[in-house]
């Protein structure tokens, strides 16, 4: 799976992370052309490989999209022989990543001192819930905990409803975070030779999502839940339409695209209560109402083509049908068709930017099987020959 | 005042890294934000006025500056720059020369008349990362259309599945919900942010590049579990994408976040409720059965937590192995034990000279720790340092 021309060529990751953040990260920077060992058990697999029935269905449904192009091996970190290899992997690797709670690392002996006496330049992520230090950092969690405790889930809401929680692109995000902070770090690597490790703090990741709201909250002020709304546009909001549970979104910034949407919807634009935009954030309430009315009569996907035509803000509020058929995603190949032997031809998510000189990004092949890629790795890379491995599967090192 | 050039930055991740910014949008100013706190010196092109974000609710109520904008560009430097005009477009010339990275959301259409159509600057700076981050990206069949935060969320598929939970059952007429603020912008920012690194990690090797990023693409990717599940054959919806039981419950004195995946954290559940009868219910061993009976056992733990104090629940649930965690508002986050003690925030002096304590980063460097802090620009301030 050689990619010479992909951005990344070259960075090769020890992988020990698991569930939804971590690899994503390590997606991510797989699918800018890294090449990422993924080091599991067969006692331990990656959670997300064994079914679990978090939506009331016993499948392993969300693996895939954050193990594609992975190479997969096997080593039990029981075994002090184990841990070993391990190292040796790490020392012939740019960089490792690992999302266990903080000191498991440490405790198997793959701490970031540990790895640094086999590799003197090594960058470490450690990816956590409340990161490495701290009087929390013992704390576990998932993806709607790292918004409850970071204050993205209390400032998102309806403004006379509870807090909400946050679900998968909590992870997600934080594991692009730590894929920018990686970088940075083999960037510095480059630049001084030196050793680095990462730690991120995946509810410090919902807290940046509410940078502004921590700044208010530094000067005294109480930022308030703002549901649909915004402080500075109106109409702004997501309406009803004629189409059940086909709903449109639309924000207007300025008087000019306030005249635009009356006259895409055949209405005046005169009534002196929504003739400026301080006017209509007053009458917010009362403008709404008149959008409601407007709206319902409207097809959604007609209406979003004009409004945006007109230069206002618009679009349907899509369904994952929707989007696997938009051809906008399908020509940038933010969508892209996947296919193996045993796997029928379905959807992924492509690369995460277009590059102009280059197309040798994205996914290229799909989630390995439980230490398929062992000759590689074991064999070429870290010089085991057959009677070695043998010795070490008898032994269940390699397990 | 604060130096928006430490003299630390030396020893920072981007050290020495150039980094241009035309930024209209807050997935353009989160990207170099990202690398402003990385140590890269960030140079803002502002256009005459300023830009749109100085002006970008929410505003702090004495001075009316914008919360927004001191959040995403503390730590930059502001140039005024009207590339409309021979003279901003000698300016522009020169700061591209200067830069690694240019990150920039001008849209498709207004790009050549100023000067930054990626032809254009990919020719004349070879060695340039050129990355254009726009609401749905730069080639497409939408690519000349616009959005804001809340289409941009609902064209990449997350917000049509908010609200789930608490939410959804207290108002389950209402429209879907977006997430506060301007996520959509950040994943989109944060994606050039990756983008552009990558693009310079080859650079030295194989020359600059010009990158296409796509907000509504970002989101998508972020949201790539429900993509996934599709292929499997269901189509999600805000109302069946819930946890069968856990979520969020309302205690004595807020809000809790409560989730249980695993089999021993299931024990560790019913050990917090005190061991209740119902919960000795042998089928409820089988995480199946607990599925089905989600409600049922919602009902159970909003009876109990409703009774309990938020700390108490929190403090004996983490002990216990149990995921929980209170609903924090913004100043209990800023004051937050545990954020104080990583040191999540710095001071920054905002543009009316207003000290206001500002997020660093979302993540930490052990080795060569991030300063932080630092000012918010005023507006065209290099300009006004060089005649000074």
């Amino acid at each position: 799976m050689s990619r010479p021309n992909a951005p990344l060529a070259g960075v090769r990751i020890a992988d020990f992370t698991i569930h939804a953040a971590g690899p994503f990260c390590t997606h991510l920077l797989s699918q800018l052309g890294a090449e990422c060992i993924k080091i599991e058990s067969r006692t331990r697999p990656d959670a997300f490989r064994k079914p679990h029935a978090v939506y009331g269905r016993m499948q392993a449904a969300t693996f895939d999209q954050v193990s594609a192009n992975k190479l997969s091996v096997r080593l039990n970190l029981k075994q002090p022989e184990a841990v070993a290899l391990a190292k040796r992997l790490v020392s012939v690797s740019d960089m490792a990543a690992e999302s266990f709670r903080p000191g498991v690392m440490k405790r198997l002996g793959l701490g970031f001192d540990e790895l640094r006496e086999v590799k003197p330049d090594v960058v470490l992520l450690s990816l956590s819930s409340c990161g490495q230090s701290g009087p929390d950092s013992h704390f576990a969690g998932y993806a709607p905990l790292f918004g409850a405790w970071g204050g993205l889930g209390w400032m998102s809401g309806y403004t006379d409803g509870p807090p909400v929680e946050m679900r998968h692109v909590m992870d997600h995000s934080a594991g692009m975070h730590a894929a920018v902070a990686t970088l940075a770090a083999l960037h510095q690597r480059q630049r001084t030779g030196k050793a680095q490790h990462v730690d991120l703090a995946a509810r410090e990741v919902a807290s940046a999502m509410i940078g502004d709201a921590l700044v208010l909250a530094s000067v005294g002020a109480t930022p308030v839940r703002p549901g649909n709304g915004d402080l500075g546009m109106a109409p702004h909001g997501v309406y009803a339409t004629s189409q059940p549970d086909r709903w449109l979104t639309l924000a207007v910034r300025n008087d000019a695209q306030w005249q635009a949407l009356s006259r895409v919807l055949g209405q005046g634009s005169s009534d002196p209560r929504f003739a400026t935009i301080q006017a209509r954030l007053a009458h917010r309430e009362e403008l709404d109402q008149l959008l409601t009315r407007w709206l319902a009569t409207c097809n959604a996907d007609e209406t979003a083509a004009r409004l945006q035509q007109a230069g206002v803000c618009a679009h349907v509020s899509w369904n994952m049908q929707d989007i696997a058929a938009d051809p906008h995603l399908r020509e940038r190949e933010a969508l892209t068709e996947v296919s193996a032997p045993d796997i029928p031809q379905r959807l992924a998510v492509g690369a995460p930017g277009r590059f102009g000189r280059t197309d040798d990004v994205g996914i290229r092949r799909l989630t390995p099987a439980l230490g398929q890629d062992e000759d590689y790795v074991f064999g070429e890379l870290l010089g085991l020959d057959s009677a070695q491995r043998a010795d070490l599967e008898a032994r269940e090192v390699i397990l | 005042m604060q130096s928006n050039d430490l003299p630390q930055s030396a020893a920072l991740p981007l050290s020495g890294c150039r980094v241009l910014e035309r930024s209209r949008t807050v997935a353009a100013a989160y990207a170099g934000r990202l690398l402003a706190a990385m140590g890269a010196r960030v140079v803002m092109l502002e256009p005459p006025g300023g830009s749109p974000l100085r002006k970008a609710a929410p505003l702090l109520e004495d001075t009316a500056e914008s919360a927004l904008f001191a959040y995403l560009c503390v730590g930059k430097r502001s140039l005024v720059c009207d590339s409309a005009s021979p003279a901003g477009r000698a300016v522009l010339e020169r700061e591209l020369d200067r830069a690694d990275i240019f990150i920039d959301d001008t849209p498709v259409r207004d790009r050549a008349a100023q000067g930054v159509d990626p032809e254009t600057v990919g020719a004349r700076f070879p060695q340039l990362v050129h990355v254009s981050v726009l609401p749905f990206g730069a080639t497409g069949p939408k690519a000349g259309w616009d959005g804001e935060e809340v289409n941009l969320l609902h064209a990449g598929g997350e917000g049509f599945l908010l609200p789930n939970g608490l939410s959804h059952e207290l108002f389950p007429d209402r429209a879907p919900l977006k997430i506060y603020g301007h996520f959509a912008g950040y994943q989109g920012g944060c994606t050039a942010a990756l983008c552009a690194l990558s693009a310079w990690w080859s650079a030295a090797a194989g020359g600059g590049q010009y990158v296409d990023v796509s907000v509504q693409d970002a989101v998508l990717s972020v949201g790539a579990f429900a993509l996934q599940r599709l292929g499997d054959g269901s189509l999600e919806h805000r109302t069946t994408r819930r946890f069968r039981y856990g979520g969020v419950f309302e205690a004595k004195d807020g809000f809790i976040e409560l989730l249980t995946l695993e089999d021993r954290q299931w024990s560790s559940l019913v050990e917090l409720l005190e061991q209740p009868p119902w919960a000795q219910d042998e089928a409820l061993r089988d995480p199946l059965e607990r599925s089905r009976r989600g409600d049922e056992i919602n009902g159970h733990v909003r009876e109990w937590m409703a009774r309990h104090g938020v700390e108490d629940i929190v403090r004996r649930a983490q002990e216990l192995g149990v995921p929980a965690a209170k609903y924090r508002t913004p100043a209990e986050v800023m004051h937050g034990e545990h954020e104080r003690e990583r040191g999540l925030f710095a001071p920054a002096t905002l543009e009316s000279g207003i000290e206001a304590d500002v997020l660093v980063a979302p993540f930490q460097f052990r080795c060569t720790p991030l300063p932080g802090g630092a000012r918010v620009p005023l507006l065209n301030e290099m300009e006004q340092e060089a005649t000074r």
